[in-house]
């Protein structure tokens, strides 16, 4: 018989970690729907990269959609997203599809070069070992008609979230079990392979790495590992990445997606756990502060109760608010706090999309208001826009 | 479980119909831990309501003077793949490796070539899975999958076959998932030994998921009877996909969010049985049956799915008993469409 299911996995996650506030659902109305855009369910939408009143929404097999959500040039706005092109990158050699997860589109400050945007593909694999996939590279002068130039591959590892050093440009790819990974991706980029373009890649735990995201903030390159939580990476102009601290820090659940308050020197992180690690329910983001060397360190933590994952972390760019989004469960949706401390962030409003939830969130400040972007999981996956500037004053 | 069976005179035409009333009486499933398949986990899924509407023509030759039986049959139902639905077959608690051995519930055309003891079937079907019990097959994808089987039975009651499927993104509907390439051979005795019935089955299958991993499932039975007695045994050693599960430990999250799994787990079973022919009141026939499980659980390889986390401990036990039921039963192998097979008496059933 089974023994333990998940009523006792609850009870026994109530009442082994009290020290997480509990963010309790609430809603105060300041968070406003600005538009919903369908996506045809092939599965769904993963992320959204958003730029100058681009959204650039990465839609699994569909490939990748590029609306005008406010720059103007087909009159579009985020009450009113007007798609600007559209295109399926190859699948490579991976299964079951181009499988888009998430965008970055580069513009290079040294030429002024708005050409290439990279995409993420997020092939097969088993969570926590192996993984799949490749970055397209995408010709994108032409916003209406993007082409696929080339695509980097790395054996035995699929990618996951980017960060760019633009001004030295450098990609940094999240690489799964094949940790992180920086590429040099100036000048012109044209069927060239990953081995011409490498500059480093970093196993942080060579028994077990599984990276989600990266994050370049003040000379540091900071990863989250969904085995061995946050990780500071030095990280030189020219890639050169080396272990500086962190790591085996989040032992209770599997880390997922973190964000950097770059205006106050703190670290938001998330898990994705699905009562996986020790049988604890709901998911946390946990508060790092970064210390004067770059070191992280754990100063408070939020559980999300009801959910199965905290599927993405963003702070603002201002830096005044934090948001998370949830996914699988009741407590699913949007959660906005206010980092008026930041070491101690207050919930301010709650969202709720559905016990699906939110895969991934975008901020976007256009003309003069700030926007949350969300891709809502299937069934009916959608692209949602919410206005959230009233919770930024 | 209602089957109907109607005919035309000579059976030159045959409607096999099933309904399935599972989605009422179990619509969460029954507790069989290993089970999967459909959105649930450890929880045997219901079937859908229309389980089998098989429009079926057994013997299309049969008038001509050759050494050879065509068959032909549309509707939805059995693809001719694997083994027979574990249904009908002796042990009460489903196979783990339900969803690698058989593939059912599609919108399938099918057609079959007999001569001397070689059975060949081809089928093209829709590759998806029913998600719920009133879920029909999405007749969009009909024929973005196909099967094969070679049977042969070189004496009565021996028989071997052998199968080969594609099946396009069976976990969702929309066929964005991965493609499952599987494999099925099997060894069959179904005759008296000794005088006694005596009923025998190995089976091997094999479901490659994309170019991610791979499942496999190596399972023997049999059950040897004496008068009214039946005792049976199973034992079996599958692979089983772990999928990102819902606040409901029981449940799948469906639609899936993406291609990855989180771990996969070998889950070895020996199930000991006995059931005993009661009687029979009117045309209902009564057969009592018990039987008990071992169960123990490992990972394959790495993922974040560990077993021991999940349930507590590795190593489980199950005990089920009940009665069986069967009123004016015109027993056939399930999953099978041949000319012989559909008129087949099971003692086993």
């Amino acid at each position: 018989m089974i023994r333990r299911l998940a009523p006792a996995a609850l009870l026994f996650g109530l009442a082994c970690h009290t020290a997480d506030r509990i963010g309790p659902p609430a809603g105060g109305g300041s968070v406003t729907l600005a538009a919903t855009v369908p996506i045809t369910p092939n599965y769904g939408v993963h992320d959204t990269f958003i730029r100058n009143g681009i959204a650039i929404v990465c839609v699994w097999n569909s490939g990748v959609l590029i609306y005008d959500v406010g720059n103007g040039m087909k009159g579009g706005s985020p009450t009113n997203p007007v798609l600007v092109g559209s295109m399926i990158p190859s699948e490579d050699s991976v299964s079951a599809g181009p499988e888009i997860h998430n965008a970055w589109w580069f513009w290079n400050p040294t030429n002024g070069e708005k050409k290439y945007l990279f995409l993420g593909q997020e092939g097969p694999g088993k969570i926590g070992s192996s993984s799949s996939g490749d970055i397209h590279v995408i010709d994108v002068s032409d916003l209406t008609h993007p082409t696929e130039v080339g695509s980097f591959h790395l054996p035995d590892a699929g990618t996951h979230n980017f960060w760019m050093d633009e001004a030295h440009q450098v990609l940094y790819a999240a690489y799964y079990n094949g940790g992180t990974v920086s590429i040099n991706v100036s000048g012109t980029l044209l069927g060239d392979t990953l081995a011409d373009r490498l500059i480093n890649q970093v196993v942080p735990d060579t028994a077990g790495t599984y990276t989600w995201g990266v994050q370049l903030y003040n000379g540091s390159l900071y990863a989250i590992d969904m085995l061995t939580g946050l990780w500071q990476l030095s990280a030189d102009s020219a890639g050169h990445l080396a272990v500086a601290a962190g790591g085996h820090n989040v032992p209770a659940r599997y880390s997922s997606d973190f964000s950097v308050d770059t205006t106050a020197g703190y670290i938001y992180s998330g898990t994705w756990d699905h009562l996986q690690r020790t049988g604890l329910s709901g998911s946390v983001v946990y508060v790092w502060h970064i210390s004067g060397s770059g070191s992280p360190s754990k100063v408070d933590s939020i559980l999300a109760p009801a959910v199965g994952a905290v599927s993405d972390v963003k702070v603002s760019p201002d830096g005044k608010l934090l948001m998370f989004t949830t996914e699988t469960g009741t407590g699913s949706g949007f959660y906005f706090y206010s980092l008026s401390n930041p070491a101690s962030p207050t919930l301010l409003e709650y969202y709720q999309t559905g016990k699906e939830g939110i895969h991934t969130c975008k901020w976007a400040t256009i003309n003069g208001r700030l926007y949350a972007f969300g891709a809502k999981n299937p069934s009916n996956p959608e692209l949602i826009i919410l206005d959230v500037t009233a919770l930024d004053n | 479980m209602v089957m109907v069976r109607a005919a035309t005179g000579g059976e030159r035409l045959v409607l096999q119909a099933t309904g399935d009333f599972e989605g009422l009486t179990i619509k969460n499933g029954e507790l069989t831990p290993g089970a999967w398949g459909e959105g649930f986990a450890d929880r045997r899924h219901p079937h859908t309501y229309l389980h089998e509407f098989m429009l079926l023509a057994p013997d299309l030759l049969r008038d001509l003077a050759v050494p050879a039986h065509v068959s032909l049959g549309v509707g939805k139902g059995f693809v001719p793949f694997g083994t027979d639905d574990p249904m009908s077959r002796p042990t009460e608690r489903f196979p783990v490796n339900h969803h690698l051995s058989q593939i059912l519930e599609r919108a399938v055309a099918m057609a079959g070539v007999t001569v001397g003891p070689a059975r060949l079937e081809g089928a093209v079907f829709n590759g998806d899975e029913p998600q719920r019990p009133d879920q029909w097959p999405n007749l969009s994808r009909f024929g973005d999958s196909w099967s094969l089987r070679l049977t042969v039975e070189p004496v009565t009651g021996l028989e071997w076959e052998g199968s080969r499927a594609l099946v396009r993104s069976p976990e969702t509907r929309d066929a964005v998932g991965l493609d499952a390439t599987k494999w099925s051979t099997a060894l069959r005795w179904d005759r008296p030994l000794l005088g006694r019935p005596v009923y025998a089955m190995l089976e091997w299958a094999q479901s490659r998921e994309g170019d991610a991993f791979t499942l496999a499932t190596v399972l023997f039975e049999t059950q040897v009877s004496a008068g009214r007695h039946h005792p049976y045994f199973r034992l079996e050693r599958t692979d089983r996909p772990e999928d990102e599960r819902t606040l409901d430990p029981y449940r799948d999250v469906r639609p899936i969010i993406e291609n990855s799994v989180l771990g996969v787990t070998r889950w070895t079973i020996g199930t000991l049985g006995y059931a005993v022919d009661a009687g029979r009141t009117w045309r209902v026939s009564w057969k009592p049956f018990v039987e008990g499980s071992l169960i123990g659980i490992q990972s394959v390889g790495s993922g974040l799915f560990n077993p021991a986390v999940f349930y507590g401990t590795d190593r489980h036990w199950s005990v089920t008993t009940g009665i069986r039921l069967s009123w004016g039963m015109e027993d056939h192998r399930m999953g099978r469409y041949g000319r012989s097979e559909m008129t087949m008496p099971m003692d086993h059933q």
